[in-house]
């Protein structure tokens, strides 16, 4: 029941994002070509395409929020949740669908980004001049598994801002009246909630042993990699325990509390 | 022949009814099959329960004959149709003698009464 | 025989208002039941509370001996009073949605109905018109093979052809095994058809009774109703 969830839920969104997707691509490789093809002079064409792939890849960064929240939001606790919420699915499979397929949008979002930032920069990738850059040391396993933190850091935190708003919508549909202000306000609440914790368990210890050792100037290379990975994994930890605290949240109640009205 | 319900009686009695009228005037006649408790239900616009209590009904007085494999069909025994036709005929009249009763008129006042309209009928 | 549905003590109220209070209740499995009452009398709220979609503020409903959920959403068949259609959906992929979900969907009656509307399985959701919706949730609701079809005003806001069309959809698909039940305030249209009524106003149990029993008290329902309703 999950994949079909999914499959409905990518279905529903995808006739939003693979067009843009392809709108931004097309005005990524249309400027490129205009800026290319023109003289020096006159590049009003490259101009105004370049304004259209801002503002094509801006409103894709928006869409991406908003169709978020949307789905969420529209489907489950809308009218349309009167066909979603008597389908027989478990409620945590709704979630996750909707999660998941967040998540994949979102990356979506970026990796169309940078593929369009590619194409408006081949001339230089095709030369050369970037290739020192991307190139550095990728072979040294130790940066290779920071990137890894790294990449998984991103996405536990992808899956942390979905959850958290997703919890929000939850906590506000406890309301009887002002939903929408009530999710602002759980959103806040959530939110301050989430600063405090990372502080006191993510900032504060890391803090501490660096102070303990007190070397933080003369500390080399490899320590100071030794120091990021626990950082990494640390927040990593962190984002876990609070995306599953938040998940639990969104399911009790719209698994105990639900009200459509 | 359309089915006329009245709001105010049990609906499954006023289908006996209907159903034993189209019998006796020939819509169904001895031997032939009825149709099926779902499409007898959609002609009425009436619920398929009460429609089989109606036939069950029937079934019991030995009007209508369940086949186990071909459905339902009105019995070929015509002396039953004639017998019920009697006594429908019978419950008529005597009702109609009750309301004449209560109206203060004697049994010989009654039959020349009608006596007089069969004449005036054939005439 | 077990009850499809039984309420006991079921009380719900928003704010300070109380939708249904202490609904006590069974009924039993192969009829047709119309829940009748004015409207605000708590028809949708029993309803929605038995689809799980509202949570009761206190007793509690079985549907089959079971509490709303998983396990009741598969032999429930909901006709909601809204439309819960999806904008972005083909008639097709509302019926995919119905065949990959529920078990007990039969496609081919659902598209063999649809057909005599002459509705097309590629006609967008959104340009239907808001009577055609309707129909095309009733088509949906009604090719399930449902233990127990909960039917939230299916012929208010309609036309009289298409509340005939409704009706005779109902009474074609239905299955003597099933329990039907069909809440409105559209009384004579639907008497003729009911096995039973329950009558609620204001959120409680006025009446529960067989309509053989008024009937055989020379009264109808509709009649029945306008007494007990009088203003």
């Amino acid at each position: 029941m999950l994949g079909k969830l999914i499959k409905y839920e990518l279905k529903a969104t995808g006739r939003t994002f693979l067009p843009l997707y392809a709108a931004l691509l097309v005005f990524a490789a249309v400027t490129k070509l205009t800026y290319l093809l023109s003289d020096s002079g006159d590049n009003i064409p490259a101009v105004i395409s370049l304004i259209l792939y801002i503002i094509i890849l801006t409103g894709m960064f928006v869409m991406t929020f908003v169709v978020m929240i949307q789905r969420f939001y529209k489907n489950l606790l809308s009218d349309e949740g009167y066909l979603m919420f008597t389908l027989p699915v478990e409620t945590w499979k709704h979630i996750t669908s909707k999660l998941l397929v967040s998540v994949i949008w979102n990356i979506g979002s970026i990796a169309a980004a940078i593929l369009s930032i590619v194409i408006l920069s081949i001339d230089d990738i095709i030369s050369g001049e970037m290739k020192t850059e991307l190139s550095i040391d990728i072979a040294g396993s130790t940066t290779a598994l920071a990137l890894f933190e790294l990449i998984l850091a991103c996405i536990a935190g992808m899956v942390f801002g979905i959850l958290i708003i997703y919890a929000s919508i939850a906590w506000g549909h406890l309301s009887k009246r002002h939903r929408i202000m009530a999710s602002i306000g759980a959103f806040l609440a959530l939110a301050t909630f989430s600063q405090i914790m990372f502080f006191c368990f993510t900032v504060m210890p890391v803090a501490k042993a660096l102070q303990e050792r007190g070397d933080i100037l003369y500390i080399g290379l490899d320590r100071s990699l030794t120091i990021y990975h626990w950082f990494m994994w640390i927040l990593i930890a962190f984002l876990v325990i609070l995306s599953a605290l938040f998940f639990a949240i969104t399911n009790y109640v719209l698994n105990r509390e639900l009200n459509l009205e | 022949m359309p089915w006329e319900l009245k709001p105010d009686r049990p609906i499954y009695a006023q289908l006996v009814e209907h159903i034993v009228q189209m019998i006796l005037s020939g819509v169904y006649p001895p031997g032939s099959k009825l149709p099926s408790v779902r499409d007898l239900a959609k002609e009425a616009s009436v619920n398929p329960n009460t429609m089989q209590r109606a036939l069950a009904m029937l079934e019991e007085d030995g009007l209508i004959i369940t086949h186990r494999t071909s459905g339902r069909s009105i019995t070929e025994d015509s002396e039953m149709i004639r017998k019920t036709r009697t006594r429908i005929a019978r419950d008529q009249v005597s009702e109609f003698l009750e309301k004449m009763q209560k109206l203060g008129f004697e049994k010989e006042e009654i039959l020349s009464i009608i006596t007089e309209m069969i004449k005036e009928v054939r005439g | 025989m077990n009850p499809i549905l039984e309420c006991n003590g079921l009380t719900k109220t928003f704010g300070p208002k109380k939708a249904l209070s202490d609904i006590n209740l069974k009924i039993g499995q192969g009829q047709i039941v119309g829940l009748l009452g004015p409207n605000g009398s708590g028809k949708t709220t029993l309803i929605k509370i038995a689809t799980a979609l509202l949570t009761p503020s206190s007793g509690e409903i079985q549907i089959s001996g079971m509490k709303p959920g998983l396990g009741t959403k598969k032999i429930v068949s909901y006709l909601p009073e809204k439309n819960y259609l999806n904008d972005w959906m083909r008639v097709r992929d509302i019926i995919g949605m119905f065949k990959d979900f529920y078990e007990d969907f039969n496609p081919e009656k659902a598209c063999d109905m649809l057909k005599r509307l002459n509705i097309s399985a590629d006609d967008r959701l959104k340009t239907l018109s808001k009577g055609t919706k309707e129909k095309v949730q009733l088509i949906l609701v009604m090719s399930r093979e449902a233990k127990l079809y909960l039917l939230d005003e299916p012929i208010g806001g309609v036309d009289p052809a298409a509340r005939d069309y409704i009706l005779e959809t109902i009474i074609g698909n239905y299955n003597p095994e099933a329990t039907v039940l069909i809440s409105t305030h559209l009384i004579y249209d639907v008497e003729k058809i009911l096995d039973h009524v329950i009558f609620i106003n204001e959120g409680r149990l006025v009446l529960s009774s067989s309509v053989d029993e008024i009937r055989e008290q020379g009264k109808s329902v509709d009649g029945l109703f306008r007494e007990v309703f009088r203003c």
